[in-house]
């Protein structure tokens, strides 16, 4: 191989790596959800806004002085060194805010038990126009403008990168080694059985819901902190193809990671084709931008063609009211 | 905290009730998110209210009104007849572009014409488009078992990319325009203004009559009926001969004709022309899930909905523009809205106990 290969492929995996991570992150915080028996379709929603509140946190720690005082309409921002500290307030502000979001989910879907398709499309939309409009209220229309300095990494990566590596056997560890994870999976498999056992079903389910939501909070911004800047629909579909995921890695983390990183090699290589040929006009590259999501189609095609392995790792309480018996 | 119980004495009035809940629960939210996000809260609500009667001529005003509930509401019953059988189309905004793509495309099929006989084939067209995209996700649920819900939204960003790439590629217009655009359709086949200067068009008056044809089929015949058999006991479905298979290729076969028909007259009354996906396509597909949602399904309430949404958008502008409070408002609205309207779906068939005392709460947790 030749250098320029070995640069290339090392280019290749490096955006692989910043298409992946939040796809990772938002995909672990739904599987356990979804383990818990609850569908949770706001992933997108939850992102956007852990997003947009995740760069504004990043905005305003990073911009301080403001000299509106002594020219009217004048605003002058002042760049301050943008430490470790000031970055990990910003992802507990994403976190947060995705878990607020959540939280009206789970109250909602296990406190006043309305239907969790819909709870869930509607947190999406929602989330979707809402964080347009603060958005754009926000920094303007002319999102360019704004520059969230560069986030501090380690190793050579982010941090959020092998958090997010970490957090799959972590999340393999609890599920299915520990009693919390019994408790959770018992809940999501039967929750007639588990209440019958004296467990809190729609409290456990809360919980998992809070996390799934703090996860894709900072699965958005990962997105805006570290790949791009903010702008309307950032995240271009990411929370639904992290929903896809859970059914491309039959609720497995391991696979799941799996998954994430194969869909982004692929949307990797699919952004490079402009480098690999420079002929090329620009109608075929907008023709290939819809490849990762005809793949996703094709993907989850040949997956569900197999009834059994989706029948045997589904929790089988997914998606399912649960009545306590009163 | 409380505590839900089945109620026994489920009725008409229980729903009235809880719809009226809904919307207390909502006016009361709006009007603190009004009084934290303006200086003069009184003076915007009442513009958010009666904003047709202020400044502008009233039809301009109302005419906005009209063009937004007609989309809303067209989209929003279609998409109702899966919603109630459970099948989940989320992609209308993806069948709403290829319906104008079809509409378009049936636009260069006739050659050109300049002739207003050409519009219903247009209209046609992109019916056919809506449809033959939505039946993408039906058929590989059909066959494949495949999540309806997942793939017809990557579908969305599918037929928003092939929009774009259209009007860069194959179907290139005007090089010197700022966006990419094909060439615009001439005047003499779009539908007509009704009254000068408002949005009132002939394609409203087409999308009104297709809603009011639908809402008919679906409340007086065997089909409608079927549908909400479907929708309260699936099983009761099966044993009456009714197959599931088929009331999903019926839900996406509507919903795609409905967001097709939207999407063509949007092409031929408001733009003319096909434009890149981010300056055409205005979310009408997904806030139509919303409205869906809010009219509970039913074809009456979709149309309050819409109605009540349109306005409360339009209004929104309206006071951004008048006293500067940001039309983020408008969202803000339909959020709670929606929220309110989903919470209290549940008080049609349960009754809240109210449990005061710590000792019980905690048991009522449990």
């Amino acid at each position: 191989m030749t250098p320029e290969t070995i640069t290339f492929l090392m280019k290749l995996l490096g955006a692989a790596i910043l298409l992946a991570t939040p796809l990772l992150l938002a995909a672990l915080g739904e599987l356990v959800v979804e383990k818990s028996g609850v569908l949770n379709l706001g992933v997108e929603g939850m992102m956007l806004i852990g997003a947009l509140f995740g760069y504004i946190a990043a905005y305003n720690l990073q911009t301080i002085n403001c000299l509106e005082e002594l020219i009217p309409g004048f605003c002058q921002k002042e760049e301050r060194f943008f430490t470790l500290t000031d970055y990990l307030m910003a992802l507990c502000a994403a976190a947060l805010a995705g878990a607020l979001l959540a939280a009206v989910f789970g109250f909602l879907t296990q406190g006043l038990r309305s239907n969790h398709v819909a709870v869930g499309l509607g947190l999406s939309i929602l989330g979707a126009g809402l964080s347009n409009s603060l958005g754009s209220n926000f920094f303007g229309v002319n999102y360019t403008s704004v520059q969230v300095a560069d986030h501090p990494a380690v190793f050579g990566q982010d941090l959020l990168v092998w958090f997010s590596l970490l957090a799959v056997p972590a999340i393999w560890y609890v599920l299915q080694r520990t009693r919390t994870g019994l408790v959770i999976r018992a809940v999501g498999e039967n929750h007639d059985s588990a209440y019958a056992l004296g467990y809190n079903v729609p409290k456990i389910r809360f919980y998992c819901i809070l996390f799934g939501g703090a996860m894709a909070g900072l699965a958005g911004a990962f997105i805006v902190l570290v790949h791009v800047d903010w702008k309307e629909g950032v995240t271009v579909g990411k929370g639904w193809l992290a929903l896809a995921l859970i059914l491309f890695g039959t609720w497995k983390p391991l696979r799941v990671l799996c998954g994430a990183y194969i869909f982004g090699l692929l949307w990797a290589s699919e952004l490079r084709f402009d480098n690999l040929f420079p002929s090329w006009q620009l109608e075929w590259k907008t023709a290939l931008t819809m490849a990762p999501y005809v793949f996703t189609i094709l993907v989850l095609v040949i997956i569900s063609r197999n009834p059994r392995m989706i029948r045997q790792s589904a929790p089988a309480s997914l998606g399912k009211l649960f009545n306590p018996p009163s | 905290m409380f505590k839900l119980e089945p109620r026994q004495d489920a009725s008409l009035w229980t729903s009235l009730r809880s719809i009226l809940i809904a919307l207390a629960i909502t006016a009361v939210v709006s009007v603190l998110v009004m009084v934290v996000m303006s200086d003069k809260p009184a003076e915007a609500i009442w513009q958010l209210l009666s904003f047709p009667w202020q400044g502008r001529r009233m039809e301009v005003q109302f005419g906005l009104v009209a063009q937004q509930t007609a989309y809303l509401a067209i989209i929003a019953i279609g998409l109702s007849v899966g919603f109630k059988a459970n099948v989940w189309n989320i992609g209308a905004e993806g069948q709403f572009a290829i319906g104008s793509v079809g509409a378009y495309l049936g636009y260069l099929i006739l050659g050109s014409p300049e002739g207003a006989w050409a519009l219903p084939l247009i209209l046609l067209a992109g019916v056919i488009g809506g449809c033959l995209w939505a039946l993408i996700p039906a058929a590989l649920r059909v066959t494949s078992n495949t999540n309806e819900l997942l793939t017809s939204l990557m579908l969305v960003y599918v037929a928003s990319h092939l929009l774009t790439y259209l009007c860069i590629g194959p179907w290139k217009g005007d090089p010197k325009a700022g966006q990419a655009e094909t060439f615009p359709m001439p005047e003499s086949i779009r539908p007509e203004t009704l009254i000068n200067g408002t949005e009132f068009h002939t394609g409203l008056i087409i999308l009104f009559v297709a809603f009011i044809v639908l809402a008919a089929i679906l409340l007086f015949t065997l089909l409608g009926f079927r549908l909400r058999v479907a929708q309260h006991t699936p099983r009761a479905e099966r044993f009456a001969g009714f197959s599931p298979d088929n009331t999903v290729w019926l839900s996406f076969l509507i919903s795609g004709a409905t967001a097709g028909l939207a999407g063509a007259v949007y092409l031929t009354a408001e733009t003319g022309k096909l434009i890149q996906a981010e300056n055409y396509l205005e979310n009408f597909g997904f806030a139509a899930i919303v409205i869906a949602f809010l009219g509970r399904l039913h074809p009456i309430g979709i149309l309050l909905a819409a109605f009540l949404i349109s306005y409360v958008n339009v209004g929104a502008s309206y006071v951004q523009a008048s006293l500067g409070v940001d039309d983020s408002v408008a969202d803000l609205i339909e959020v709670t809205a929606l929220f309110a309207f989903l919470s209290t779906a549940m008080l049609d068939q349960y009754r809240v106990r109210w449990h005061t005392g710590s000792a019980k709460t905690s048991q009522a947790m449990s």
